[in-house]
Order: structure tokens, then C-alpha cells, then sequence
């Protein structure tokens, strides 16, 4: 076991000197401070941290923005953090093949820019901003567009990671269609950093649309909200987005339509019918839809955050149900957002009432786990995930998922116990 | 176990009438669609249900015996092919449609059931299953989720990854779990799911599958283009691509395949050095729009002629041209080689050059048919068996082109899979320790490797601990095989 | 649901599983007593209600030992005389195309009971494997559809690879005493029009004074074979015989000269279809010959009876080819496939070889050749739902699909409904329905279903067997009422100003 005075000296031989430092309080993961903070500027750096890392028994965190370090249960322990705050290349753009490789410390604005000149995007749109291409695989941040585009692991074609002991393995490519091998990529999204640190990753990119529109629809109460969301579900008007928010005055479900210029009067006259019939149908102008849209966050500071997942077909109760348990509860009206084509619906509430909070998520889990859904911990303070953790821990594939990090990770040093199942 | 206890206790779990052990019924059991490769099964097992299987597996975990899953048996790499002394499962009798859920567009169905008939369950509601393999009208479902199996509509709708939600698995211990959710989204947890679809039946057998549906798009309009050669076709599709049209489709066929194709099919194709199939889908306005451009683009890019299908019948004919391409391969020569690999579209046009220079030199005829969209290349390599050395050379140039796929940043299957036929390619693709990372996934959901063993990867390797004492593995007494 | 048994599905006992290849509703088959034949010979006992179990139990029909008969050891498991041939075997790339489409397959779901299993055999007994039990078992339960034909994208002409292995299997393999001598017997009668009307004579008498509830009732109908309550039950009522004259002059102008196939099943048990067949040609302009004449062999081609099959072709030939005839006009799909093929069934006689192409060329079925000869006779109205059932014989052997359906939609008011699964054989396949019951009795049903959920009001189609299989799998499920009819009776109806009743009250 050296002293931390040889462990500095070591790593900054890896990364070099101003790229080591001392951790301080803001460095801190749900409560739990580590020692260090490195930035390597390359895969094989990441690798030689990593080595000494097993061979000192660290325990270490991935980080890149640093927009998602508050997910997961508190670890266990916490001795180093890897950023890739250095790691910021676009390895490569091929408009012609419609693909991008890049470093994990690229921030997905940059990526976004860095594609746009040949009119591409990334069909990823989480919330955060600041965030990096590697927290959000490791989180698998999604945004509205999920519903059109898929999520993190509809869009990933090849990956790079670094285990826990060094080992830099890839998988998958940089072509869209590629059966060769397992799919890594795959399991490595929403893995929370606790397999390996993501090194690079590649994605396939989409066109960007030529033209917008957003179509909202007031919906007075939870059964109009999941009969209006159906309705555009099942249609031929294929959407690239379905949201809802539902607060205590303002009730809409927004349809983000997206076309060519020359298709896109139609998409909105087709979806404007859809909607008429559950209330009050408006195109929205640019600015309300900028506030309304994409970019708010479904969390928001000082709340307990609640991500549901469930059956799309199944929102009404979803609502019904979190309206019904927050008044049981004494927390009011929750502020309710959510895909509402896809199912995901997150649900806000303030911190403050604790008991009540307790009470409200295990409610929802009673409720919503049993019908095949989940109920997760998006944003809360660290007394309540010590309550009632984070992960609902249904499903019987637990132990599937402690036999995977097992082999990835067999001395448990990436983000041990921030992940479900206590893994 | 000896062998007929074995016959008797699976006898015992699915009945008489579904164990095969007679040595001729065995045989026809001995390769899947590549013939290449022939192993025969020590006993056949053909369950009913998803408890069937359950039991059949434990039984070969409790006694050590290695099995292979199996569906239809169509595969193109040898993925169903008989492991020595092992059991083959076959799922072919596990074909019910368990439950159709419209309002949630979803579908559950067992492994056996053929792709194309959920489709056609479903399209009385407006509803489709988007992935579809050349195969769909006989491969299974299930097969369909081991080898990732794609299809013409890949570039726009996916592969079966993406439209998979939940799947009941028995594991190779003989557990039974479910993973990827099935009906909610954003199942906690890592994505078991996307690992497993695509592993090709290593890491266990899938009892249930929740399908996505997809809604019939408003419109279709297909057309078909010819080209004085692959460059013209290939800027064409650059051009659609480079202005932000995503086809539903896009296929390449080069003059050697219209001979076969046209001889087989007779759909009048028109004479020229390439052909496109080109098919858009979608609200109509948009559509409208977009195959306009679409033309003027072919256009641009000279091509020699256009037909657009008037109807349903035509555009029918147009995808059972480019559908029945590799059987129509029987016409103009007596045996040929299916090659499945993938480049950046961009390196098409160096690539075909390539693969046309090989060909000479190994004076035989390549027919090349791709998948414009998403860069999947399918070179059929002809020859004839009866031929001294044909065979082997055939099988040669086939590893050649898929190196060529390689050097120019591309894979080594698009969807046919790795399986048996291209384990040894492995390594040229990935480095031991990419291979040793993936190993790790194995070696969790199938500990004692009897789950497909030998295949995906060149070669074995054991996984670590074995409950109760250890004993040295002959395989590593002998130095053939490394403890991991 | 209050196990927490995973992120399944919750309720799944809300749907109830279908059989995604049957897309019916899960009705045990209840096999209704069937009225049984006066002979019998020992068989063994009716399978279990496993469709699957049809394989291992049926197995018991086909048992013997190799045994050359003529020509020499070529190969281990045929002889040199007309084996499978292996330029036919290496057009096979184990695709599996053909797999879907197999009614046996679509059954069974085994591999070895599947076109491309058969080949396989085939191959291996080329190559390695004496001809044993299982091959000969897998290639009886063989229907002969040739849906995999149709199916196939490489070409292989399966039909030619089974007929020969079926010749090679009646030649050199020892059937079991019992199912020798009931194969016999179905070929001492079903080819000879007079016996089958012998025996068909009593047969009325027994089903009019239900003799067959009696046995039923005493209890005695279950130790009465299989195979011979299956064939019982095929034989439908038998009608007044229809007669055709020797010579039927044209309506109007002669458009041509044809003779007409009046078949053995089809004379004795549907002779209004002989009658009508007569009459549609001659309002057509054709000057009908209808010879005095044998059986045209199908039967026996089909079932591998080599000797047998060549005498009746040539048989069939001489009573023809003298007759100064522009073509021969088939109404039964198995006998006009057949008739088709003589050019290469008698390939190696040179006595024949050249007639016998020369024959077949002339050979139509009636549809084809009403659509060839294109309609002059004014169609009147018949406004009535039919389903078509493509016979295999015609649809995939012949690809005769489009016109029979052309001569029904030539008549104002007909609505000609499709039938799910067309493609899947109604499990008649020559005598398969007798040897074969249970597979046949599966299939029936399905098409049964299939057709009863047209909707239609009757049933079309150009094929005594179909006819007796589809009729039989309806009276077993309490349907018997649906009329059938062939398409040229619904042609000579309409040309004969006939109501709707006329087809309907049959």
C-alpha cells in the first residue's frame, strides 16, 4: 500500500502533473469524498491509471460533465476520480456514412456542432447541459426524441472501455450493421460507470430535419392526456416527439413534428386533427416551445425527482396514481413530466417532507413494479436513497446482473454499490 | 450419461414423440443453411413448451452435456451446427403467438414462430414486424434474435436489437429470468437484453419474445433504376444520403445477379451494369416530396432507366427480384458461396474494384448484391463443385473479400453472424483482449460452457472457478486450451 | 399477480395462445366414428391426440426389409434402375424455403418430415445409408403437393426426385403384410371404374340404412382399423350415373376437336362433373370426343407403382392418339398432371417415347383450356359466394392457378373468395388420405376451417380427391351441408341460365 504522497508522484507520471489533483468536497458522490482527481488525455493513460488503481485496491468513479454523479445510490467507497475532462477529441466524422467516433469527454453541444456543418445531429436530447458523450452512454440519457429515435443504445455502434484492471478491450465498429462478436456497447450504456470507464464511443448520426413544429393540445385531465398520446401514437404521422407536462395549472401534451419543409404543413395539419378532439389544439410559436420543449429539465434543484417507467398505454393510471399518493402523502401537487409515447414519466416533488416522500415512492413501487413497470430514484437527497435506495430491485435477473459485474469488475472497484442490487 | 438413459429421461420431460435419435433422422439434423460444416447431433430434443426446455437444459447442465439451440435451421454461419456428443434443441415445435397487444404495440411470441407470420397476424390492424430478413418466410423468430438478424429495411427501422423489448430466458444452468423489461421501458440494470440478442445462442435460449409492431406507414412508393455501373448507382444513393432522405430501402444488385435474377424471376429488368431498388415510406406528403427528389437525383447520376411501380404487384415483382437473388444464383452457376460483410458505404465503389481484381485473380465470378443503406455487402462467390480445387479457392476469395471489408474499416458479418464459419477470422477483427472482454459475458451467463460452445470464438476458453474441487480440464492438461 | 416474478408480462392468461401456424381457435380434433368397409386386415390402433405422435406410432405402418429386386446395388440404398438423381439432389442449398409451405413440416415440425429432410435422405442413400425404416417412412408420409416446387428459389424438381424414390421404394422394400395388402386393395379398385362402383353400390345401401351408427353404437366401430374407417369415410353418396355420349357436336362454329379424360373416381362419383365438362366444350365450340377408356395411371405414378403406372399411360395413349385430336381435356387435376408428365415417364420405351410426347403436349385441364380457347358462350348471371381451393395437382404441379379462377370471375355476380393457406394441401395427395389418415385427417381440418372462415356459400375446386377430403373433414365437423362444385359445373350452370339453387342444392 503506498502513501498517498507515492500514489500522487505515480499518477502524475501517468498523466502528467497538472493533470492530478486533490479532490475537495465538490469532488464528492453522494456524500462520499475521494482522495484524487486525474485527467488522462488518452485511452492508454486511462489504462495505466486504471492498473495501478487494482493494484492499490482503489475504488474509482468515471466522471465527465459532471451532470449525473448525483444517480445511483451513495458508494461504498470512493478513493479516485477518473475525468475525461481531457479526453475531447471528434476521433472522426464520415458524413457520407453518417457515422462520428468520439472521446468520452466530448460534450454532446460540441459533437452537435461539430456534425451540424453537414447538416447531421446526434438524435440524442437529454436535458443537461454540459454533459459528456460518456455520461451520457454510462447514465443512457434520453431525451423527447427517443421516441422517433431510440435511446443511447439504439444509436451506438461501437465502444472502447477500460476495465477496472487496465484491460482496454472495443467492441462493435464503425458501421451500422455489424453482428460481429457480443454487443458491448450495449451493455456498457446505462452501466453507470460500474463495468469500466467508457474511453470512446461511436454512434450512428441522423439527418438533421428541415423544418419543425410543435402542436399542443390543453388536456384537462389524465385520461385526455393518455387518450391524446395514443391517438398520435397509433397514427401514420410519425412524430418525433410526445410530451407531456402536467402541473397543477398548466396541462398540455406537445407534439414536436419534424419534416422536410415541403411535408411538414401536412405532418401538422394531420396531427392538429388527431389532437382536436381532447381539447384545445395550438401551434405553439418558438419560444414557447423552447420553454416548453426539449430542454426542460425534468429535474429540478431542491426536489425529489421519481423516474417511472410503465406501459405507454398505461399513463392515466400513472397519473391517477402520483396524484393520488402525493395528496395521500401531504406533498401536493407534483410537477409532472414525462415521454408520454414511450412511457417514462418523471415526477417532481419538494424535498422537504421526507416521510412523505418515503411513503410516496414506496407507494408507486407497490403499485408500479408489480404491473411489470419500474420506479427510480432521478434526484434525492441522501437520506431518503439510505430509506429507500435508489433501484426498486424487482426483476429476477439480479442475479444475472451481479454475475456480469462479477466478471467485469471481480474486486468491485468501479462505483461499487451505486448501482442496483447493491452492485 | 449413458445414452439411452439420456434418450429416456428426455423422452421423459417431452415426450416420446420428441426425441430423435435414430442415426439417419439424426443426419438431417447434421448442418443448418450452410452445408459446409456437418456435425451429428448425439440426440435431437424438440419441446413444446417453455418448461420443456427449462427441464431439458438442466438435464444436460446436471450431466455436462453441451447443447445447440435451433430454429428453422437457416442460418448462414453454421450457428445451428451440432456441437460432438451434444444435444441439439430444436424449437420449431414451440410456435404459438402468446399475446397481441395493440394498444401497447406489442407482441409475445415463442421462439418457433416464422418472422413473416407476425406480420401477418397483425396486419389487419395496421401493423407490422419491421425487421425482414430475406429469410422471413422460414426463419424463426428466435433465430432471428440470436444472429441479430437484419433486412432490406435496416437503414431506417433497425435490426431485431431494436425491436426486441423483453425476453423469458432459460439460462445454461437451467434457471429460468426475464430480462430487458418486456412492456415498460428503461428496465434498471444493465442492458441484458442487448447483449444477449446477437450472441448467437452462447448465452443461453429464449422461451418468450416481446416484440415491438410497427404502424403501417401511410405510404410507399418504390422504384427501380439502372446504371451504366456500380459508380453511377453509387453516387446516386451518396446523393440521396448526402440530402437528408432516409429510404425505408435501398438495394444494389450488379449485372452478373440480374442474369441469375432475371432467369429465375423474368421481371424484365432493364440492361444495365447496376440496378437500385429504391424504396421510400411515411406520412404522404412527405413521401411525395421526397421520391421526386429521389428521381431527379438518379437522374443527376445518369441513370440508364427508371421504373416506378404503378401498384402493389409491381412493387412486389421489384422486391421478389431483389429477394430471390441468391436462390436465383442456382441458374447461372452450379454451386456459389455466400459472403456476408460490411463496409462504410463511402468505400463501396474501392471496395467493388477490389473484390473485381480478386476475382480474376482467382478466375472465378463474383455477383455482388448490397445493401446500399446501411453498407452490408452480400458477394456471392460461384463455382462449381465437381470441379478439382473450385471449392477451396471459392472459400479462399470469400476470406479474402471479407479482409477487404476489414482493411476498409469495415466487419465481418452484417448478419449472418460468426457462428462456426468465421471464428477464424476473429482475430483479425479483434485483439485477445477485446475477445478476452467478451468472454467475460459468457463466462456469466454460462459459467460451464455448454451453451453452443465453439462457436463466435476461435478458441475455447474455460471460465474460471468450478464449484467443488478443481479439476484440470483434459482440453488444458493438454495445453490447448488457458484458465481465465 | 402477486408473484414478483420478473418484469413479465402481467395477465398473460387474459389471451390464450394460438398456434401460430393454424391461427384457429384450439379445438381438440374429435375424430367422429367413421363408417367402415367390409375388409379389413390387421392395423395397428389409432394414435393419441399428440399431433406429433403420428410420427413414432405411425411408424408401425411402415416396416420391412431391403430387398433388390431388379436392377443391381448402385448405391446403398437404390438400385441403378432410375434412381434419384444426384444432378436433381446438388440443385438443393438447404435453403429451407421450402420448409413453410410442407404441409408435413407445418405438422410435425421435425426436419426429416420437411422437403429438404427428404432430400437429404435421398442424398445420404446415394452416398452412405441402405435404405431402412425411417428414410421409407419419412418419404411415405411425403403427400407428393409439390408446394415446395412452387416454394423453391433454386429450382430443385423435388417432384421428379420423390417419384422415382417412390418407385425405388415399391420395388426394393418389404411393406409389413397388412399394409402390402391394403395398398392392394386400393389398387384393385380405385383404378377400375366398374369395381369401384361394385363395390360403391352396397356402400350406399350400408350409409342409407346407417349401418355404420349401429356398429357404432355396439361398440364394435373402434376395433375397425384406421385406415379403413378413413377411406369409409371419404366415399360420399353416390349419385345417379350421368352419361356422356361418345360424340358431342359443337355449338355454332367448331373451334376445335378434344377428347375428355372421364377418370375413374370422377366417372363413378362425380359424373355430373363428366357430364358438365361435355357440355361447357361444346357451347364453347368444340367437337367432344369421349372414347370408351381406361384409368390414366395417376395413382399409380404417384404411389411409385412403376409397371403399373406405364401400362395405364400407354393404355391412355392408344385410346387417344388415333383420334384426331387437337388436345385431350382433363377435369381432374391429379390425372391431367400425370398426363402431362407421360412424355417423360416414357422416356425409355421406344416404342412410346415419341407418342407419349406427342400426347402430352395435347394435354389441358379444362380450366386452362377454356382460357386458351377464349370465351364465346354468353355467361348468365350467378350471384353467389365461392371459395376456390387450388387443388395441388393444378396449382403446383400444372401452375395453373389463374385460370379457373378466370372462367368463375367470367361470370357476372360471382364473388370469388380466397382461402387462408392456400398453398398448404388439403391432405387428399392421391391415396395419402387412406394410408395416411391421421396427417390427412390434420390437414382436412385446416382446410376445412380455412374455407369455412370465407364465409362462402359453396366450395370450387377442379379435383375429385379434393372434393371426397374437403367433404369428409366437413361432415366430421357437422358442416357436410356445404355445397362443392368444379368450376366448369358453375360454368355450365351459368351457361345454361341455371338459378343459384341448382349449385346450392347440391
Amino acid at each position: 500500500m503506498q502513501t498517498e504522497k507515492e500514489l500522487t508522484e505515480d499518477l502524475q507520471r501517468i498523466v502528467g502533473t497538472d493533470n492530478v489533483s486533490e479532490a475537495t468536497e465538490k469532488d464528492a458522490v453522494e456524500g462520499v469524498e475521494p482522495d484524487f482527481v486525474v485527467e488522462p488525455g488518452s485511452v492508454e493513460e486511462i489504462s495505466a491509471v486504471m492498473k495501478l488503481a487494482a493494484r492499490e485496491g482503489l475504488a474509482v468513479a468515471p466522471r465527465g460533465g459532471g451532470t449525473k454523479m448525483h444517480i445511483g445510490d451513495p458508494p461504498r467507497r470512493l478513493d479516485l476520480i477518473v475525468s475525461t475532462a481531457r479526453m475531447i477529441e471528434v476521433l472522426e466524422h464520415t458524413p457520407g456514412d453518417q457515422i462520428v467516433r468520439v472521446e468520452a469527454g466530448v460534450k454532446l453541444e460540441d459533437l452537435q456542432e461539430n456534425v451540424s456543418d453537414s447538416d447531421q445531429m446526434l438524435a440524442i436530447d437529454p436535458p443537461e447541459s454540459g454533459a459528456t458523450i460518456g455520461g451520457i452512454v454510462a447514465a443512457n440519457s434520453s431525451g423527447p426524441r427517443r421516441y422517433r429515435y431510440g435511446t443511447v443504445r439504439d444509436l451506438i455502434i461501437g465502444i472502447t472501455v477500460v476495465l477496472h484492471d487496465g484491460t482496454v478491450a472495443k467492441a462493435g465498429g464503425k458501421v451500422v450493421k455489424n453482428v460481429a462478436g457480443y454487443d458491448l456497447s450495449k451493455l456498457f450504456t446505462g452501466s453507470l460507470g460500474t463495468l469500466g470507464v467508457i474511453a470512446t464511443a461511436n454512434f450512428r448520426l441522423h439527418p438533421r430535419p428541415g423544418a419543425a413544429r410543435t402542436v399542443a393540445v390543453e388536456v384537462a385531465e389524465p385520461q385526455q392526456a393518455q387518450a391524446a398520446a395514443q391517438a398520435i401514437v397509433h397514427s401514420q404521422v410519425e412524430a418525433t416527439a410526445v410530451e407531456l407536462h402536467y402541473g397543477e395549472t398548466e396541462k398540455q401534451l406537445t407534439v414536436l413534428l419534424e419534416s422536410i419543409p415541403g411535408g411538414i404543413d401536412a405532418k401538422t395539419e394531420m396531427a392538429s386533427f388527431l389532437l382536436k378532439e381532447f381539447g384545445e389544439v395550438r401551434t405553439l410559436s418558438n419560444e414557447e416551445s423552447d420553454r416548453l420543449g426539449p430542454l426542460t429539465p425534468p429535474e429540478v434543484a431542491d426536489e425529489v425527482v421519481l423516474k417511472i417507467g410503465a406501459p405507454p398505454v398505461d399513463l392515466a393510471a400513472v397519473l391517477e396514481s402520483a396524484l393520488g399518493a402525493a395528496e395521500r402523502k401531504g406533498l401536493g401537487h407534483p410537477r409532472i413530466m414525462g415521454h408520454a409515447g414511450t412511457g417514462v414519466t418523471f415526477v417532481g416533488f419538494p424535498e422537504e417532507n421526507e416521510d412523505g416522500a418515503a411513503g410516496f415512492v414506496e407507494e408507486m413501487r407497490e403499485i408500479w413494479v408489480r404491473r411489470g413497470g419500474s420506479v427510480t430514484l432521478q434526484r434525492a437527497p441522501l437520506t431518503l436513497k439510505q430509506r429507500v435506495s435508489t433501484w426498486d430491485n424487482g426483476g429476477d435477473y439480479l442475479g444475472l446482473v451481479r454475475r456480469v459485474k462479477e466478471k467485469f469488475d471481480p474486486r468491485g472497484g468501479m462505483n461499487p454499490g451505486r448501482f442496483l442490487g447493491g452492485n | 450419461m449413458e445414452r439411452s438413459r439420456l434418450i429416456r429421461e428426455m423422452e421423459g420431460i417431452v415426450g416420446a414423440e420428441g426425441v430423435v435419435h435414430e442415426h439417419e433422422q439424426l443426419r438431417t439434423y447434421e448442418c443448418d443453411g450452410l452445408m459446409n460444416y456437418r456435425v451429428i447431433p448425439d440426440l435431437v430434443v424438440l419441446p413444446e413448451t417453455g418448461a420443456h426446455v427449462q427441464k431439458v437444459v438442466k438435464l444436460c447442465y446436471d450431466e455436462g452435456i453441451p447443447f445447440v439451440a435451433r430454429g428453422s435451421g437457416t442460418g448462414l454461419s453454421g450457428g445451428a451446427l451440432p456441437v460432438e456428443s451434444g444435444v441439439l434443441i430444436v424449437l420449431s415445435r414451440m410456435r404459438k403467438i402468446l399475446e397481441v397487444d395493440i394498444p401497447n404495440q406489442r407482441i409475445v411470441v415463442e421462439p418457433g414462430v416464422v418472422n413473416m407470420w407476425v406480420s401477418q397476424e397483425v396486419a389487419d390492424k395496421g401493423y407490422y414486424y419491421a425487421p425482414d430478413p430475406a429469410s422471413q418466410i422460414v426463419s424463426s423468430i428466435g433465430g432471428n434474435l440470436a444472429e441479430n438478424s437484419g433486412g432490406v429495411h435496416c437503414l431506417k427501422y433497425g435490426f431485431t436489437t431494436n425491436h426486441v423489448m423483453g425476453a423469458e430466458v432459460v439460462l445454461p444452468d437451467g434457471s429460468v429470468t426475464h430480462i430487458g423489461g418486456g412492456k415498460a421501458p428503461d428496465a434498471p440494470g444493465y442492458d441484458l437484453l442487448g447483449a444477449f440478442v446477437g450472441s448467437e445462442g452462447t448465452l443461453g435460449i429464449a422461451t418468450r419474445i416481446t416484440l415491438r409492431l410497427s404502424r403501417v406507414p401511410e405510404a410507399v412508393h418504390t422504384l427501380l433504376a439502372g446504371f451504366e455501373d456500380a459508380e453511377g448507382a453509387g453516387g446516386a444513393v451518396s446523393g440521396i444520403i448526402g440530402e437528408g432522405i432516409i429510404p425505408a430501402a435501398i438495394e444494389m444488385m450488379d449485372r452478373l445477379t440480374m442474369e441469375a435474377v432475371e432467369e429465375a424471376v423474368h421481371p424484365g429488368l432493364p440492361d444495365a451494369g447496376a440496378v437500385l431498388v429504391i424504396e421510400l415510406d411515411g406520412p404522404e406528403a412527405e413521401v411525395e416530396e421526397q421520391f421526386g427528389r429521389v428521381l431527379e437525383i438518379c437522374e443527376d447520376n445518369e441513370a440508364t432507366e427508371i421504373r416506378v411501380a404503378e401498384d402493389d404487384a409491381e412493387r412486389a415483382l421489384f422486391w421478389k427480384a431483389r429477394k430471390a437473388a441468391f436462390g436465383a444464383m442456382g441458374r447461372i452457376s452450379n454451386d456459389y458461396y455466400v459472403q456476408d460483410g460490411v463496409i462504410p458505404r463511402t468505400e463501396l465503389p474501392a471496395v467493388l474494384a477490389r473484390i473485381s481484381e480478386l476475382a480474376g485473380e482467382y478466375g472465378l465470378r463474383v455477383a455482388n448484391v448490397f445493401h446500399a443503406g446501411d453498407g452490408n455487402l452480400h458477394p456471392l462467390v460461384l463455382y462449381d463443385n465437381d470441379t478439382e480445387g473450385e471449392a477451396e479457392r471459392a472459400e479462399k476469395l470469400a476470406g479474402e473479400i471479407v479482409f477487404t471489408c476489414l482493411e476498409h474499416g469495415g466487419s465481418l458479418t452484417g448478419e449472418h453472424g460468426i457462428g462456426e464459419d468465421k471464428k477464424k477470422y476473429m482475430p483479425k477483427m479483434f485483439t485477445d483482449d477485446d475477445m478476452n472482454v467478451m468472454q467475460l459475458l459468457r463466462c456469466a451467463f454460462d459459467p460451464h460452457q455448454i451453451a453452443n460452445p465453439g462457436k463466435i470464438f476461435p478458441t475455447p476458453r474455460l471460465c474460471g472457478e468450478r464449484p467443488g474441487p478443481f479439476h484440470m480440464h483434459p482440453l488444458q492438461k493438454a495445453g490447448i486450451v488457458e484458465q481465465f | 399477480m402477486t408473484e414478483r416474478n420478473g418484469r413479465g408480462e402481467a395477465g398473460d392468461d387474459r389471451y390464450r395462445a394460438t398456434d401460430a401456424t393454424e391461427r384457429r381457435s384450439d379445438e381438440g380434433t374429435a375424430r367422429e366414428d367413421a363408417m367402415a368397409g367390409a375388409i379389413g386386415a390387421g392395423s395397428p390402433e389409432d394414435v393419441g391426440q399428440s399431433t406429433f405422435a403420428a410420427t413414432t406410432d405411425s411408424l408401425q405402418h411402415t416396416m420391412g426389409e431391403d430387398r433388390p429386386e431388379s436392377g443391381s446395388y448402385a448405391f446403398p440404398a437404390f438400385d441403378d434402375h432410375h434412381p434419384p438423381e444426384k444432378a436433381h439432389i446438388d440443385e438443393c442449398v438447404h435453403c429451407g424455403f421450402c420448409l413453410p409451405t410442407c404441409p408435413t413440416y407445418v405438422l410435425f415440425g421435425e426436419e426429416m418430415d420437411s422437403p429438404r429432410g427428404r432430400i437429404y435422405l435421398m442424398n445420404k442413400g446415394l452416398d452412405e445409408e441402405p435404405m431402412n425404416d425411417e428414410m421409407v417412412r419419412h418419404w411415405d408420409l411425403c403427400l407428393g403437393c409439390m408446394a415446395c416446387v412452387t416454394a423453391c428459389p433454386s429450382g430443385v424438381q423435388y417432384d421428379k426426385l420423390i417419384e422415382s424414390t417412390r418407385q425405388q421404394v415399391e420395388r426394393r422394400y418389404e411393406r409389413r403384410a397388412d399394409d402390402k395388402a391394403f395398398r392392394e386393395m386400393i389398387f384393385q379398385f380405385f383404378p377400375y371404374p366398374n369395381r369401384l362402383r361394385a363395390v360403391a353400390a352396397p356402400m350406399r345401401l350400408y350409409q342409407r340404412f346407417g349401418v355404420g351408427d349401429k356398429l357404432r353404437r355396439a361398440g364394435i366401430m373402434q376395433r375397425i382399423p384406421a385406415r379403413m374407417r378413413a377411406m369409409e369415410a371419404l366415399l360420399p353418396d353416390l349419385p345417379k350415373e350421368e352419361q356422356i355420349p361418345d360424340l358431342t357436336g359443337p355449338v355454332g362454329e367448331k373451334r376445335r376437336r378434344v377428347g375428355v379424360l372421364t377418370g375413374c373416381v370422377q366417372r363413378v362419383f362425380f359424373s355430373p362433373v363428366n357430364a358438365a365438362t361435355v357440355r361447357v366444350l361444346a357451347a364453347e365450340g368444340c367437337e367432344v370426343v369421349a372414347p370408351k377408356q381406361g384409368c390414366c395411371g395417376a395413382l399409380s405414378t404417384h404411389a411409385g407403382r412403376e409397371e403399373e403406372s406405364l401400362d395405364f399411360a400407354r393404355q391412355t395413349i392408344e385410346t387417344f392418339e388415333d383420334l384426331n385430336l387437337d388436345n385431350v381435356v382433363v377435369n381432374a387435376a391429379g390425372c391431367g398432371s400425370t398426363m402431362k408428365e407421360y412424355g417423360y415417364l416414357l422416356r425409355d420405351d421406344p416404342e412410346y417415347a415419341e407418342r407419349a410426347k406427342a400426347f402430352s403436349a395435347k394435354v389441358r385441364d379444362v380450366s386452362e383450356f377454356l382460357q386458351e380457347l377464349g370465351p364465346v358462350a354468353q355467361r348468365n348471371p350467378l350471384p353467389v359466394t365461392a371459395a376456390y381451393h387450388d387443388a395441388c395437382h393444378l396449382a403446383h404441379a400444372q401452375g395453373v392457378r389463374q385460370q379457373p379462377r378466370q372462367t368463375l370471375k367470367q361470370i357476372p355476380g360471382m364473388d370469388v373468395k380466397e382461402i387462408r393457406e392456400a398453398e398448404i394441401c388439403c391432405g387428399s395427395a392421391g391415396i395419402y388420405n387412406m394410408v395416411e389418415p391421421e396427417p390427412a385427417a390434420e390437414l382436412g381440418e385446416r382446410k376445412a376451417n380455412n374455407i369455412l372462415k370465407t364465409g362462402a356459400q359453396m366450395i370450387v375446386t377442379s379435383n375429385p380427391g379434393c372434393m371426397l377430403q374437403i367433404q369428409a373433414s366437413l361432415k366430421k365437423m357437422g358442416q357436410g351441408g356445404l355445397p362443392m362444385a368444379h368450376p366448369v359445373e358453375v360454368l355450365d350452370a351459368s351457361l345454361r341460365g341455371e338459378p343459384v339453387e341448382t349449385l346450392l342444392d347440391k
